[in-house]
């Protein structure tokens, strides 16, 4: 057990020769110095920070596992990585959805009236939902790292993160196809995402 | 350091129990600079004190000589 700070500093002046009256040195003033190092200084003592005892509500202290789990899961990339799938598998369900309401399978200019065999048709589904999947995909996956990287970089989580991110995949999505495409997918973007952050909030 | 993080850091609006990212974010921030600034406080403090107390001990060296 170490002895307190201020036994330590006390016994500075060096004892005096034992068996004769030593002469009484002068009270040694405190030396503020060496007991702020052990305040605030580099000798500081650590200490365990229990949220119980400075007014906090006492909560069981998380394992190392739970840490990690958490600090993974609240990740930039595993964000993207899961609106990424997210999007796949969405897309892929809205594109096999669309192919059956409006299908252009099989369709031959000599005779327009006959039935596409089943073949085609899963063929076409196939087809678009695979494309609409790989769009979803990609848009969703840049969303979510953009809202990410703006929300990490602000260090604040409102609405405007959604706006800010919106308008730069809508202008990069745009962009491919022109400027003014580019701005307008910026403003379509951006206006939708702020409806869906409205709805959500 | 928790009642100057959290006014700074945390808004009062209190939609969902978990921390948000931008929250933790701010959170980091925060905390570092604190403790950062408590270090170099702490050294600066340290550094006057030796001198007064450097001046205090000529002080009174000269006084007894005197």
């Amino acid at each position: 057990e170490r002895p307190w700070v201020c036994e330590r500093i006390m016994a500075a002046p060096p004892p005096s020769a034992p068996g004769e009256p030593a002469p009484q040195p002068p009270p040694q003033p405190l030396q503020y110095s060496l007991l702020l190092q052990y305040l605030v200084g580099d000798k500081r003592q650590p200490r365990v920070w229990d949220p119980s005892t400075f007014g906090g509500i006492p909560c069981p202290p998380k394992s190392e596992e739970q840490k990690m789990v958490e600090r993974v899961m609240e990740s930039c990339p595993f964000k993207a990585a899961l609106a990424c799938v997210g999007g796949f598998v969405l897309g892929g369900a809205f594109g096999i959805f669309t192919a059956g309401i409006d299908t252009n399978a099989g369709f031959d200019p000599k005779d327009p009236y006959r039935t596409p065999t089943a073949k085609e048709v899963l063929k076409d589904m196939g087809q678009r939902g695979i494309s609409y999947a790989k769009n979803f995909a990609i848009v969703g996956a840049m969303f979510s790292c953009t809202e990410c990287v703006v929300e990490s970089y602000r260090g604040k989580s409102d609405w405007k993160n959604s706006v800010i991110s919106g308008c730069i995949t809508g202008g990069a999505i745009g962009f491919r196809a022109g400027l003014k495409a580019g701005v307008i997918g910026c403003g379509g973007f951006a206006a939708f995402s702020a409806a869906v952050d409205y709805y959500l909030r | 350091m928790t009642q100057a993080c959290h006014r700074k850091c945390v808004p009062p609006h209190y939609k969902e129990s978990e921390l948000s990212k931008g929250e933790c974010v701010c959170l980091d921030r925060c905390v570092a600079k604190y403790l950062e600034v408590h270090e170099r406080m702490g050294k600066k403090l340290t550094e006057l004190s030796l001198q007064d107390e450097e001046l205090l001990k000529r002080m009174q060296q000269g006084s007894g000589t005197a």
